[in-house]
């Protein structure tokens, strides 16, 4: 297998082993977050592998892939930036900070990566974060209380190598990274 | 005051994250009273409180979980509900960063009444460091005996498995949820049968808010009749509401069922930002029905709400003001519900779309005098029309937005643009 | 459930409550657990509806179909909710409310439908056409810009997605889930994106495919044989029953301007429900293929055309006083077979008449002809649904007889517990428990102490006794087996064959031992039953059987070779020695649609009507009789098979004793009734022991047989090239890898062909697929359909052949 290999394909057992056996499917979710961790995005690879380790066609993985906003099945940028423009951050002058986050990272409206295969650049529905409006995420980290000025300058730090501190908990450093933690294979210390 | 502090009540103290502080504080001790009831005592103390869930359906908690049959021969499963999704609702998110012990705590007791030996704790996607909070937090329970094999040395187990969502609003419904914890797309299933009695893998299940289960410790430890000291008869304790928007303090509070918007507007949410008017609100997220300033004295409560044609939903207030356009607005929380909806049943999918389609239309200034009674339509044809309520928050925007505006948007029509702006609208990807 | 005793061939009766309810003010009773909308039907109402289908669990998605029942301040969806007793539904007809929602709901799937219909395959019988029509909104209020997607999109070769037309009622989905459980077909992406795809690179690669073309309620899905051929007001139609296989499947024949253009399957819950395989629905080219000949023709130095007198005459000559081998194929109508065996025994003077492709046990042939006969003897489609066990012995159902396997799922989607004995692991593999032997093996496994799943499903089937079924297939060996393990359990046992016509034939008697419905020759009181309507017959000494009759013929004890739908060169599993017992056999009679390769040993063609011209009935494997009725008049100057019979006797200076139809039936009736006699003992078979490794063939469903000939589309999509099937400790032990060729030798010859390693087949067993491109598994047989064979690696390698997967798309 190209993706699932190795260490990749240790990940993947313990994954299916949080699940009762006779419900392995349940893994779908992580293994699709795993293999974004090691691509970057979703590869028909990827698909098609996980559909052999769950006894499954391609397709009934696909067809869970695609349903997902947080799955990305086409080339992303190392960094993903999701601005949320629902209302409660809509209120709060998000449009403007979505408009800074297109034309920092370089990206017209309609494609989904910059030349540089930096940055994607999201417009988000409600994160949950409506008491800092505007709320920004980056590599789904939380930056509250985004200004244009503000979401110009994320983009400038990552742009130069920076890991921008978010408002709460740990940075990562990439797409690939976060996908990792949401796979649930991030190494959580007791506190 | 209209601050209540029982699920707040160690918001100040930062060592109430971590399980050292959270046992200091009192935490756990009523899962080590429960360990020594039977189910079918906890099921009776959760619904002699009267606690209702907290999530939106305001369902009768402890007459959820005693439908549950104990009796097929398949394990009993609880699942915390953690995929906070409705705009304007944040209130879960914070409560777990600040107190994650005290879910696993109401988790487990939920666990004890059913006989439930796996709970599952499905948490959005975005909510990455909120689960991380949580991982820890499971990782110590099991290391202080509070969660695994022997549960507070009751000889029971309980386990729990962390799930992450990746976008889905709709999998905040009960039964998508179920499908896409099961490996499936989140879409909703038929009802029936209930997921009560046939829930996750088919087996009989209860899903429950994670605000519903952090009630659920106090409730044990204090019992019902303390919880029903605050609140009214029949919308009893007290309930997060999420106030953001046009307010100076946005952010998550804990109120008395009961309390009035104007006491949360002006003395939680700190009063209109910059002094402006208050024009709209939303008492309980998105899918209520908006309310309008003649509506600042209606108390913030399951009965008064509906009384007043909306609903309390899960307390999410937005609030905007005289600068906001409600046909702006309404088109954004439109295509909020296009782009979520799962796309199973022709109401939801078509006309959240069609809605989202022509909005943009009359706020761009290219709305035709037909596009008003049409929007009367799509409400209408939305409304309860769909396979589950997401599409009735979709005909709540229109419905609500064109009764009590109604001049706003055939303003919009007559003029050729959004009364409100005189500079050309951005274009706004959905 | 509680077994009944056995009457009306029916396992587990259960007693129905009824319900009561008012629809539309007119009073309805069904059974409880009813759908309102299928209620509805029962009094002629018809709510409208798109994602409902009457086999198909319910999704209430599309929201087309709503009512109102009284009590309920929502609109409810007829297809999901049961009646109650009392409950008063007001659909449509009868409330503005309802009636206002459909309109609205047409309003909402017509938003993005393109309008196609001029060019839509689905134009005139379409439902959304039909209910826009009818009450739809006349202009649409719609002015943006529609969903549009590329048209059409191919899911494999045969079926093609116009995207923009889809309603997502996921009809389509549904079916592959819950029905053929070939899951390539899924729904993608999540409101207005949503759609139905395929994975790239992985066709919708499953042999019931065609059906999602059938039930898509709009032109959706497309049939790429039938894309723009023709408009439903074009056709004519009649409703026959499938001829390629026994599954007896219920099937309506459209035409246009004299050529088949279109099979649909017709709903019946007694044999297919709703369903037909892709072979059935798509390889309908045979009866107008360029190779039929509709003249009789006789040899004189060439084959010249003859009149049907001077031809009768040529056999009727030949016949005189000759030696005469019969072998009738899988092709014959019930009238037919008992035509024939009629002729053989009264006019030809012969018991050497077969018409199996394997010999079996007498004990296994009678059983399987009393139950055609008798009734109440026999296991059907629904015995199979309500059976708590099933065992599957020695059959590929899926590739056999197709929609067996779509009710053994179905079976198994309402709990039984099926195990499958065969030499590979089949389709059924997600819903069965697989127990792998070489064949030959079963007698050993199924005697108990080999396997422990299958020891614990033969305690159940002792515990269901006869509420239990026991299936078993042409695998050499299974047969003998299973009817052992039924006799010792008192399970129901059904023989299983794969072509159409063999039930009837069987219970024909065309049969070297059994006459008409099943009596034994030999037996004087059966034979004097036998005597009373037919006259006085030939000698009781059994005749040979098929491969007898061949070698007979090879060896000239047999001066005339009497073929009937059968082409030894490709059926018999022996092609050297049918080429010798057709060289060699003074007299070939060839009756057929088609001469094929016999046409240089044929001595007098006679050309037979093809199913679609007939009028008469075709057995099923459960010994169901079912009615065929003509598309259209024979071709040419070919007849009925039962004619020629009938005119070969008369050319004989005999009268078979029927001039019409009805006469052969009402004659018929007279011996194919119940009637008393008793199973036969069945001896257990020793197997045969084998170092080697055993050569095992049976055919694929889409394969070079004659009657798929001229799809390109169905082979395209669904055939495989030749392979040899091999398990990995065999394969591994001679240095075989997968994709790489061998060589594969045996007593009748060797042929090198590429190797599929597998853990899915019985160690010792080489599957080698009987008539695929590039292998006809007949060369290397020498009169079974098993064989001792070598497997060595070739000295160069085949290219490599995809695997099961199929082709890229």
């Amino acid at each position: 297998m190209a993706v699932f290999d190795g260490s990749v394909l240790d990940d993947a057992r313990a994954i299916l082993a949080r699940y009762p056996d006779a419900h392995q499917r349940s893994a779908i979710m992580p293994l699709l977050y795993l293999a974004q961790s090691v691509e970057g995005m979703v590869s028909p690879d990827a698909l098609r592998e996980i559909g052999g380790l769950l006894g499954i066609t391609t397709a009934e993985v696909e067809a869970v892939a695609t349903f997902y906003s947080m799955y990305r099945l086409r080339p992303t940028g190392t960094h993903v930036v999701n601005v949320c423009t629902n209302l409660a951050c809509k209120l709060r002058g998000a449009e403007a900070v979505y408009e800074a986050a297109h034309e920092a990272a370089g990206i017209a409206h309609g494609e989904e990566l910059s030349a540089d295969g930096l940055f994607t650049v999201h417009e988000e529905e409600c994160l949950g974060v409506c008491d800092f409006a505007p709320a920004v995420q980056v590599n789904f980290c939380n930056h509250d209380l985004v200004t244009p000025a503000r979401m110009r300058e994320l983009i400038g730090e990552l742009r130069a190598g920076e890991v921008p501190a978010p408002a709460r908990g740990p940075a990562f450093p990439s797409f690939k990274a976060a996908s990792r933690a949401l796979a649930g294979l991030e190494e959580v210390p007791a506190s | 005051m209209t601050t209540e502090a029982r699920l707040t009540r160690n918001w100040g103290n930062p060592e109430a994250v971590g399980i050292d502080g959270y046992v200091a504080a009192g935490g756990y001790e009523a899962l080590r009273t429960a360990v020594g009831m039977t189910d079918a005592d906890i099921v009776e103390q959760v619904k002699a409180s009267g606690l209702r869930g907290r999530g939106g359906a305001g369902f009768p908690t402890g007459m959820k979980w005693g439908f549950v049959p104990r009796d097929t021969g398949k394990p009993t499963y609880v699942v915390v509900n953690f995929d906070e999704s409705e705009p304007g609702t944040c209130n879960n998110r914070e409560l777990v960063e600040r107190e994650p012990h005290r879910l696993l705590e109401g988790t487990a007791i939920a666990a004890l009444a059913i006989g439930c030996e796996t709970a599952f704790l499905y948490v959005r996607g975005e909510y990455l460091w909120q689960s991380i909070v949580l991982e820890r937090a499971v990782k110590e329970a099991y290391a202080k005996g509070f969660l695994g094999a022997d549960v507070a040395g009751s000889g029971k187990r309980i386990d729990v498995v962390l799930h992450r969502g990746a976008g889905a609003y709709i999998c905040g419904e009960e039964t998508a949820l179920l499908n896409s914890l099961e490996g499936l797309r989140g879409q909703p299933r038929l009802r029936p049968p209930f997921p009560a009695v046939e829930g996750l893998y088919a087996s009989p299940t209860v899903i429950n808010n994670v605000e519903t289960l952090m009630n659920v410790p106090d409730i044990i430890a204090r019992g019902a009749d303390w919880f029903r000291e605050v609140g009214t008869e029949k919308s009893p304790g007290t309930k997060m509401v999420t106030i953001s928007g046009k307010v100076e303090r946005p952010g998550n509070y804990e109120i008395a069922l009961g309390t009035p918007f104007r006491s949360v507007l002006e003395e939680l949410g700190g009063g209109m930002l910059g002094g402006g008017t208050l024009k709209a609100w939303t008492p309980g997220g998105s899918s209520t029905p908006m309310l309008t300033a003649a509506h600042i004295d209606t108390a913030l409560d399951y009965e008064s709400l509906a009384a007043a044609g909306s609903l309390l939903g899960t307390a999410a207030i937005m609030v905007m003001d005289e600068t906001d356009c409600v046909v702006d607005c309404a088109q954004r929380m439109v295509a909020f519900y296009a782009h979520e909806s799962c796309g199973k049943c022709t109401p939801c999918r078509e006309g959240s779309w069609w809605a989202t389609r022509v909005l943009e239309r009359l706020e761009d200034g290219y709305g035709k005098p037909a596009d008003v009674p049409l929007m009367h339509d799509m409400g209408k044809n939305t409304l309860f029309r769909a396979f589950c309520a997401l599409a009735d928050g979709t005909a709540a925007v229109i419905n609500s937005s064109l009764q009590h505006f109604a001049e706003e948007y055939e303003e919009h029509v007559r003029l050729g643009r959004c009364p409100l702006r005189e500079a050309p609208v951005v274009e706004v990807a959905s | 459930m509680s077994s009944a005793p056995s009457s009306g061939g029916a396992i587990g009766r259960t007693k129905v409550d009824l319900v009561t309810l008012s629809i539309d003010g007119n009073e309805v009773t069904v059974p409880k657990g009813t759908l309102i909308i299928r209620a509805a039907e029962q009094v002629g109402v018809e709510i409208p509806r798109f994602c409902d289908h009457p086999y198909l669990a319910p999704a209430g998605a599309c929201r087309q179909c709503y009512v109102q029942i009284e009590g309920q301040p929502k609109l409810a969806t007829s297809c999901t909710v049961t009646v109650a007793p009392g409950m008063i539904v007001a659909t449509q007809n009868t409330s503005e409310e309802v009636r206002e929602a459909q309109v609205a709901n047409l309003e909402f799937l017509l938003l993005n439908h393109p309008l196609d219909c001029p060019v839509c395959d689905r134009g005139g019988e379409c439902p959304l056409q039909d209910q826009a029509l009818a009450f739809g909104p006349g202009e649409s209020r719609f002015t943006e810009a529609k969903r549009v997607y590329p048209k059409p999109i191919p899911m494999s070769p045969l079926i093609g997605l116009d995207r923009e037309r889809c309603v997502l009622c996921a009809r389509c989905t549904r079916f592959c889930d819950e029905i053929s459980g070939d899951r390539f077909l899924e729904l993608y992406a999540r409101g207005a994106g949503e759609r139905v795809s395929i994975a790239a690179g992985e066709d919708l690669r499953s042999p019931f495919s065609g059906n999602v073309v059938q039930i898509c309620p709009v032109g959706a899905l497309t049939a790429t044989p039938y894309r723009f051929v023709a408009r439903p007001f074009d056709l004519t139609s009649a409703d026959s029953v499938c001829r390629h296989c026994s599954a007896g499947c219920n099937v309506r024949v459209d035409e246009r301007r004299g050529d088949v253009v279109r099979v649909l399957a017709r709903d019946n819950p007694e044999v297919n429900d709703a369903w037909i395989c892709d072979k059935g629905r798509f390889a309908f080219l045979h009866d107008d293929a360029p190779g039929r000949v509709t003249t009789p023709l006789v040899r004189d130095h060439g084959l010249e055309p003859a009149s049907f007198g001077e031809a009768l005459l040529q056999v009727a000559d030949a016949c005189r006083q000759a030696r005469v081998g019969v072998l009738a194929g899988g092709r014959l109508l019930d009238e037919d077979a008992y035509a024939l065996s009629k002729l053989a025994r009264t006019v030809l003077r012969t018991n050497d008449l077969d018409h199996r492709r394997m010999a079996q046990p007498l004990a296994v042939d009678r059983r399987a002809a009393l139950s055609a006969v008798d009734r109440s003897r026999a296991v059907t489609y629904r015995d199979l649904e309500r059976a708590p066990v099933i065992l599957v012995v020695g059959l590929d159902a899926e590739q056999e007889v197709p929609i067996l396997h779509l009710r053994l799922r179905k079976a198994a989607a309402r709990g039984a517990r099926i195990v499958v004995v065969h030499p590979r692991v089949t389709r059924l593999r997600d819903v069965a428990e697989h127990v792998v032997c070489p064949p030959g093996d079963e007698a050993r496994v199924l005697g108990g102490g080999v396997d422990a799943r299958l020891d614990d499903a033969l305690a159940a089937v002792r515990a269901a006794a006869d509420a239990a079924a026991i299936l078993a297939g042409e695998r050499p060996g299974a047969a003998a087996a299973a009817l052992t393990t039924a006799a010792a359990t008192g399970a129901r046992f059904a023989y299983v064959t794969r072509r159409a016509g063999d039930r009837g034939a069987l219970a024909a008697g065309v049969h070297p031992t059994l006459g008409p419905g099943g009596r034994r020759l030999d037996d004087a009181s059966a034979r004097a039953e036998i005597e009373t309507v037919w006259g006085p017959v030939m000698a009781a000494d059994a005749g040979r059987d098929a491969i007898d009759i061949v070698r007979a013929a090879a060896a000239h004890e047999l001066d005339v070779l009497y073929l009937v739908g059968v082409d030894p060169l490709r059926d018999v599993p022996d092609a050297a020695l049918a080429r010798r017992a057709l060289q060699n056999v003074e007299t070939v009679v060839v009756q057929s649609l088609e001469l094929g390769d016999l046409e240089p040993f044929a001595s007098v063609f006679l050309p037979a009507a093809s199913l679609l011209e007939r009028d008469g009935h075709v057995s099923d494997w459960e010994g169901r009789s079912q009615r065929v009725r003509p598309l259209r008049s024979p071709a040419g100057i070919s007849r009925p098979d039962w004619e020629i019979f009938a005119g070969v006797a008369a050319a004989a200076g005999a009268d078979l004793g029927f001039e019409t139809l009805d006469e052969l039936h009402d004659e018929m009736g007279r011996l194919l009734a119940p009637h008393a006699a008793t199973d036969e003992p069945i001896e257990p078979e020793t197997p045969a022991v084998r170092d080697e490794l055993t050569l095992c063939t049976y055919p694929l469903l889409i394969d070079e047989g004659r009657m798929s000939e001229g799809t390109a589309e169905l082979k395209a999509a669904l055939e495989e090239p030749a392979f040899a099937e091999m398990h990995p400790s065999d394969a591994s032990a001679r240095g075989l890898a997968d994709g790489l060729g061998a060589r594969l030798r045996t007593d009748a010859g060797e042929a090198t062909v590429a190797v599929r390693v597998t853990e899915d087949i019985a160690p010792g067993t080489v599957f080698v697929p009987f008539n695929q491109p590039g292998l006809a598994a007949n060369t290397l047989l020498s009169g079974a359909f098993t064989a001792a064979v070598t497997v060595e690696a070739a000295d160069e390698p085949e290219p490599a052949v995809a695997a099961a997967g199929g082709d890229a798309a």
